[in-house]
């Protein structure tokens, strides 16, 4: 038998409250308790945001919408990120999943690519993108890919160093109009970047962009940069420009404390608008931490719903905690 | 452009800064321009209509009726909320208590909320004296931890409540609004039970003095009663204030009020 006090203590205690702001409740630990509270909130439009160890958090008004303040394709699920091998003919120093020569290629392979590109569909995904390691280390990378531009419009992440011979065939196969290929660029000269991702890749990154620029393919450069180099970006957008990169192809993003990297914005699953992407060994909740478990969603990746479901589930937990802890720390 | 109307309200939660903002907002555009003053208790609300610093006040009943006593009935009601004409008292008691009826009550105890209160209080004690009980009949157990919100706040009915569960009372009386608040009889069955409820009467309204022109009353009643609950920029408003449509007053559901403040010796003023 529950307590009808729980439900006096409720009305009095979230009465008072501004909407938005929560209040910790006590329960006397039965789930009868919760269940009480649960329906008692539901029924009068109020929201239970947490039980932990017999006290429940409640906010006044209903639970503010987790995806308010994201863009539409920020919203979890919307876009898909395949890891499609982890093995890499560069060696950068900030690779966020340690990729290099010497890594294991833990390929997914074609068949679970396409078996998620068809799931993704269905999944309400807009979007798919390709990254490792180096993809074209894979020798039926354009299969992968014409796996998901059939399905969806996709981007496919490159260092841009292999475009030549095979390599360059495999990139004529694919489809133009639904992929677009992001390349690597940190600089507009060839110092800092080869600084941090090798000697001559500037070079040959440049040469693979227009490679694939002249063989009509869309181009996006993206940057990684330390975050005090975010201050002197202009020269680097000139140059960008003149290589015929549109503005809003241009990428540039600060440099994540993951991988070998070892400065960086320190990211954690709290602080990370997730980006659902799919690796041989699971589903994680952001490319970044693609190679590390502190973010690992799961080991299966199959059904793909399933796994954007949790993703969201989780999302929306750190919100509505965030969102009560902000009530209950309100600034002086 | 004329200046605003000026709309009195009784801050009983941190809510009604919102709601009134919200209303605000929502008659910017005109025709009929308002701003809002909020006052910590309804006689301070009704002096200040009285002394014409404020042109509309959100009275309750209790309000209204003062105020039509302090004015000889020259005040009037604008409009309130669909909730407003149907407001009810309920009587309950511990589930299984058979209290049959108001006439059950003899000899017991019952727990009434603020004595500021018409639907908690006022009202009960009518409600009685209509079924033939006197005030020796049966035990009344005030709690007055809301007094001067005239129960707006809920929290005497809530400490009513819970002297009945603590076997200080054998019913209580509280408002409709809070018996939905704690889910009815639905949410805990087996605590509570109802043995009797009130006839409909009416609760709060909007109060104007004869000094307010039907000319600028007019298209701030007509604006209002034109918020739409099917409209997602309106609905929150309407649903913090806890209704789905703003309507014309309906004067006759306060005779029973008017009544009850008359034998009990109620004073116009505070
Ligand atoms: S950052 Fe990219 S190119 Fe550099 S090692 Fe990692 S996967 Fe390879």
């Amino acid at each position: 038998m529950v307590s009808p006090l729980l439900v006096l203590d409720l009305v009095e205690r979230t009465g008072p409250l501004p909407l938005g702001a929560t209040v910790a409740v006590p329960l006397d630990g039965s789930d009868d308790d919760v269940a009480l509270v649960t329906a008692w909130c539901t029924r009068s439009g109020n929201s239970l945001v947490e039980v932990i160890d017999g006290v429940a958090t409640v906010r006044r008004g209903p639970s503010p919408d987790p995806y308010a303040d994201l863009d539409p394709d920020q919203i979890p699920g919307t876009r898909l990120w395949i890891y499609t091998n982890f093995d890499c003919n560069l060696a950068c120093d900030y690779c966020c999943v340690r990729s290099s020569p010497q890594a294991e290629r833990r390929a997914l392979g074609a068949d679970r690519v396409r078996k998620l590109a068809g799931e993704a569909v269905d999944a309400g995904v807009s979007e798919l993108i390709l990254t490792g390691g180096e993809p074209f280390l894979l020798p039926d990378l354009d299969d992968l890919v014409a796996a998901c531009t059939a399905a969806l419009p996709t981007t496919l992440l490159t260092n841009a160093m292999l475009l030549r011979g095979r390599r360059l065939e495999m990139l004529r196969r694919m489809d133009r109009d639904r992929l677009v290929l992001q390349i690597s660029l940190d600089s507009p000269t060839p110092e800092l970047h080869d600084r941090h991702r090798g000697a001559r890749s500037w070079e040959r990154a440049v040469a693979g962009i227009r490679t694939a620029q002249a063989d009509g393919f869309r181009v996006r450069v993206a940057a990684t940069l330390e975050p005090e180099r975010f201050s002197e970006l202009e020269p680097f957008k000139a140059f960008l420009d003149d290589l015929g990169i549109a503005r809003d192809d241009q990428v540039i993003r600060a440099l994540a404390h993951r991988g070998v990297a070892d400065t960086g914005l320190e990211l954690t699953v709290e602080s990370l608008i997730p980006e659902i992407t799919i690796t041989a060994d699971g589903v994680y909740w952001h490319p970044v931490s693609a190679d590390h478990d502190d973010q690992l969603v799961t080991r299966e990746l199959f059904p793909l719903a399933d796994a954007i479901a949790e993703v969201k589930r989780r999302f929306v937990a750190h919100r509505a905690k965030a969102d009560a802890a902000a009530q209950w720390f309100p600034c002086a | 452009m004329s200046k605003p109307l000026i709309i009195g309200s009784v801050a009983y939660t941190p809510n009604v800064v919102t709601i009134w903002e919200g209303i605000r907002e929502y008659f910017g555009d005109g025709p009929a321009e308002m701003d809002f003053v909020l006052y910590s208790n309804y006689g301070r609300q009704v002096d200040a209509l009285l002394a014409g610093e404020i042109d509309i006040a959100w009275n309750t009943n209790l309000a209204w009726v003062r105020t039509v006593a302090q004015t000889g009935g020259e005040c009037r009601a604008l409009a309130q909320r669909d909730t407003d004409t149907v407001f009810q008292t309920i009587f309950v008691a511990r589930t299984g208590s058979a209290l049959g009826g108001l006439e059950g009550l003899k000899g017991r105890r019952l727990a009434l909320g603020s004595k500021d209160s018409a639907q908690a209080a006022i009202l009960p004690v009518h409600y009685l004296h209509e079924a033939g009980l006197g005030d020796d009949d049966v035990e009344l157990l005030r709690i007055n931890s809301d007094v001067g919100k005239h129960g707006d706040t809920g929290r005497s009915e809530l400490d009513a409540l819970r002297a009945v569960m603590d076997d200080k009372a054998d019913a209580a009386a509280l408002g409709i609004n809070t018996w939905e608040a704690i889910g009815r009889d639905e949410l805990m069955p087996g605590a509570f039970e109802v043995f009797w409820e009130s006839p409909t009467y009416s609760h709060c309204n909007f109060t104007a003095l004869p000094t307010l022109s039907d000319e600028r009353a007019a298209p701030w009643v007509e604006k209002l009663l034109a918020m739409d609950f099917d409209n997602p920029a309106h609905r929150p408003i309407l649903e913090m204030e806890g209704l789905r449509q703003w309507v014309l007053p309906k004067m006759d559901g306060y005779a029973s009020l008017f009544d009850a403040v008359k034998e009990q010796g109620i004073s116009p003023r505070w």
